[in-house]
């Protein structure tokens, strides 16, 4: 797919599964650390995801997530390791600034756990196509509608982008400067904006003709032409993960009693 | 009881005041393939929405009488059950892709799946169309990445496979280049041998009267007649209602020869057989008088080199020199047209090479600094336009480059004289029509009184009236010194109003000269995958009968 989607069809085993089983190992992978309260359990799951992004050969472009991340892990240790509430115990002193033990770990639990959750929601976005989890969505009685606005997204945002290089262009023909002080940004914002919106209008208009002389009201069910059949280690991969995510939840409630 | 009948059907789109549709009454049988003619505005658009319901249930606005498609009132079935029964097809192919699917398979499938067709029959109807219009082959491609007439075709296979009894083609190959009107074409002549009734708006008039038995003539939202296209055609009042005959019947009104019927012929093998009959020689198209000079050059290209990605090039080495003479430069999409003039304009820089303008090296200029030189109008209107007056669309460019706003104005009033604008100074851009947001446009740029103006098709979404206005306002440039550049698919046009054209192909120039010398160059054009002019076309083959 191309355009926003940052889903590629590279054929792996990871790319077959079905979206719901993908789906399931996000809300396991973030629910298991957080419930089983267990640092060591982060790094299972954070290791887990690594390997699935190696084996779904999506590593390389989960880097932007990660580098993304690293730049709100450093804020949290900054500030926490400095601020926290329950700073007790000196850990180490740079120039003027004081890190604290208690904050240093609180800070080190937030980022596994925002660490663990952007690498299984990558596990999930780089390896499962858009269309097919809206279309899966649909079949257990998703409004078709919204499921139009999702797949559209993802298709006409980036002609949208195109066009709006276009209309830059136009401008620019006709002596505008879109480039160089705030000022001059600032003048060019409407001859630039409001061609954007006007054609975006005049488009989603044509296109809502075509959608309605294609039935898109129509109130029948619709029909899908991908009869997807959950493979056999879909079926065993959400028997583990459901037996993992349980077996957490219920040691936390018996060690609660 | 006819397929199609329409009894006093009179229409009002909301906040106007004018009727677009008044007291029409008309009949379609099955399998008839209708036509509708008309200047720009004339209702013709609206009239084919009034048949699969859009007008009035999904545009609302004021509504009278009565439209029955195949026994159902277009005004009570919803649109999306009249879709079952009335197939549209419209300009731009691209507002057509649902947005929805990732090939063109699943586009196709698209409406059939809203219909609660079973999976199995949407495979093997898609597949059928598919290998209809000859696009199985791109089944697994995204359709956004299709060419315009590919993607047209993936349009007009989504509304086939729907098996409506009518199918509407509003203007299907307005915005197509010559190949991909081609490539529509052969679908609908395919068409007309399914037995399915086609409604057709065209003004590509000599492809329309080739496959239509009848023809709706409208103006000012009536139908002013509704015959065969020899009989419309031949009317003494056509070009009043902004439309020109076919080429073919406009040389043999100029030869006077008539059918036995009294009406003058609208396809090329009648005019061809009246001529031979008669013993009449068309005469070689006069020669358009040569200028004495062709004036300073204006341009000067240099070795020029480019690519967008690297390795693959679209210019190696290219050079060409431009003068005063009007020039049109021709060739399919692809063939290096529009980055040719977006470099003379500045808004892309070579790679290598040089671009001279009055002699003075460009290539480091940017846009800005020769906006007051050279002025361009992109194809699309909406591309620009953002004021709420169409003066103030006009002005914008001129004040932009430092002229006085009293200088400014008066630029723009002429330019809008120039344009057929007059009397719309506050007039909402928006609130006008694509063919006059496209002379806004094309206004907006002629008022900056640059020295060159490069105009994108000029004549897209533009009816008779309109392109004359255009060839006048290149000829009124032309006659003031300046050099119009035009990229262009309209061949008649080309033969009519440039002097020069330049034939470009896969990034090189392959001809070079005036319209008689390009368009008597078969094997250029051939190369180039253009069409001559239809006058040509005619005169030549009825010379080589002889």
């Amino acid at each position: 797919m191309s355009g926003l989607s940052l889903y590629v069809d590279q054929g792996t085993y990871l790319n077959k599964l079905h979206p719901y089983t993908k789906l399931l190992y996000v809300f396991a992978a973030i629910l298991i650390p957080l419930i089983g309260g267990g640092g060591m359990l982060f790094a299972v799951t954070i290791g887990c995801s690594i390997i699935l992004l190696i084996l779904g050969r999506t590593l390389r472009r989960s880097f932007p997530l990660i580098a993304f991340s690293f730049t709100l892990i450093i804020v949290i240790f900054l500030v926490q390791g400095m601020f926290y509430y329950g700073n007790e115990t000196s850990l180490f002193s740079l120039w003027i600034l004081t890190f604290y033990r208690e904050g240093v770990m609180y800070a080190l639990r937030i980022s596994l756990n925002i660490l663990n959750m952007l690498l299984s929601f990558a596990v999930f976005v780089l390896n499962t196509s858009p269309q097919e989890l809206v279309e899966e969505l649909e079949k257990n009685g998703f409004s078709p509608k919204f499921g139009y606005v999702i797949n559209s997204v993802f298709q006409i945002v980036p002609q949208m982008m195109k066009t709006k290089d276009t209309i830059v262009d136009a401008q620019r023909s006709r002596g505008m400067e879109t480039e160089g002080s705030l000022a001059t940004r600032i003048k060019a914002f409407m001859p630039l904006i409001s061609p954007v919106v006007m054609s975006a209008l005049i488009n989603t208009r044509e296109r809502a003709i075509a959608l309605e002389v294609r039935g898109f009201g129509r109130k029948n069910k619709k029909t899908f032409i991908n009869d997807r059949q959950k493979l056999k280690g879909d079926i065993v991969i959400c028997i583990i993960l459901i037996l993992l995510t349980a077996g957490v939840v219920i040691r936390r409630v018996y060690s609660c009693l | 009881m006819s397929l199609i009948q329409i009894e006093h059907l009179k229409y009002r789109y909301p906040g106007t005041e004018k009727l677009a549709l008044d007291d029409i009454t008309l009949s379609i049988e099955k399998g008839e393939f209708i036509g509708i003619v008309g200047r720009n505005g004339a209702g013709k658009s609206t009239l084919g929405q009034a048949v699969n319901g859009l007008v009035p249930r999904f545009h609302n606005g004021a509504y009278g009488g009565k439209v029955m498609v195949s026994g159902l009132v277009a005004e009570e079935t919803p649109v999306e059950e009249m879709c079952e029964h009335v197939g549209l097809i419209f300009q731009n192919p691209f507002n057509q892709l649902s947005g929805a699917a990732e090939t063109v398979f699943n586009e196709v499938a698209y409406g059939l799946q809203n219909l609660g067709i079973p999976a199995g029959e949407i495979c093997l109807r898609v597949e059928n169309v598919l290998k209809r219009l000859d696009i199985w082959e791109y089944k697994n491609r995204n359709p956004f990445e299709l060419s315009g007439g590919q993607m047209q075709r993936v349009a007009i296979a989504s509304i086939l496979c729907m098996r409506p009894e009518v199918i509407i083609l509003d203007e299907p190959t307005s915005q197509l280049d010559p190949q991909g009107t081609e490539e529509v074409f052969k679908v609908v002549e395919d068409l007309t041998e399914t037995g399915i009734t086609i409604i057709m708006i065209e003004q590509k008039l000599e492809k329309l009267a080739k496959y239509c038995d009848r023809i709706i003539l409208m103006e000012g939202g009536k139908v002013r007649d509704f015959d065969t296209p020899e009989k419309i055609f031949s009317r003494e009042d056509l070009e009043e209602c902004g439309v020109e005959p076919p080429a073919y019947t406009r040389i043999c009104k100029e030869y006077g020869l008539k059918l036995s019927d009294g009406t003058y012929p609208v396809k090329l093998e009648d005019a061809e057989i009246l001529f031979r009959d008669s013993g009449t020689k068309p005469a070689p198209l006069e020669k358009k008088p040569e200028r004495d000079s062709y004036g300073e050059e204006i341009f000067r290209a240099e070795n020029l080199d480019f690519f967008y990605i690297k390795g693959v090039p679209i210019f190696e080495k290219l050079g060409i020199s431009l003068d005063e003479r009007p020039t049109a430069i021709i060739g399919q999409n692809g063939a290096g047209k529009t980055t040719l003039v977006r470099l003379l304009k500045g808004l892309l820089k070579p790679v290598s090479g040089n671009i001279y303008f009055k002699k003075e090296d460009i290539s480091g200029k940017t846009v800005a600094m020769l906006a007051d030189k050279v002025g361009y109008v992109f194809q699309n209107p909406d591309d620009q336009i953002f004021k709420y007056k169409v003066l103030d669309e006009i002005m914008f460019g001129p004040l932009n480059i430092g002229m006085s706003p009293e200088k400014a104005k008066e630029e723009s009033l002429k330019a809008m004289e120039l344009m057929g604008l007059s009397g719309m100074e506050d007039t909402n851009p928006y609130d006008l029509e694509l063919h006059q947001r496209k002379m806004t446009a094309i206004a907006s740029v002629v008022a900056m009184d640059t020295d060159v103006i490069i105009l994108d098709e000029p004549t897209i979404a533009q009816d008779h009236p309109g392109k004359v206005l255009i060839g006048n306002m290149i000829h009124e440039l032309s006659l003031k010194g300046k050099l119009v550049i035009a990229i262009l698919h309209d061949m008649d046009f080309v033969e009519e109003y440039f002097e020069r054209v330049v034939v470009m192909a896969h990034g090189k120039i392959l001809l070079d000269g005036t319209a008689e010398k390009v368009f008597a160059d078969d094997e250029v054009l051939a190369e180039a995958r253009l069409q001559k002019p239809y006058v040509t076309a005619l005169r030549e083959i009825l010379i080589c009968s002889e």
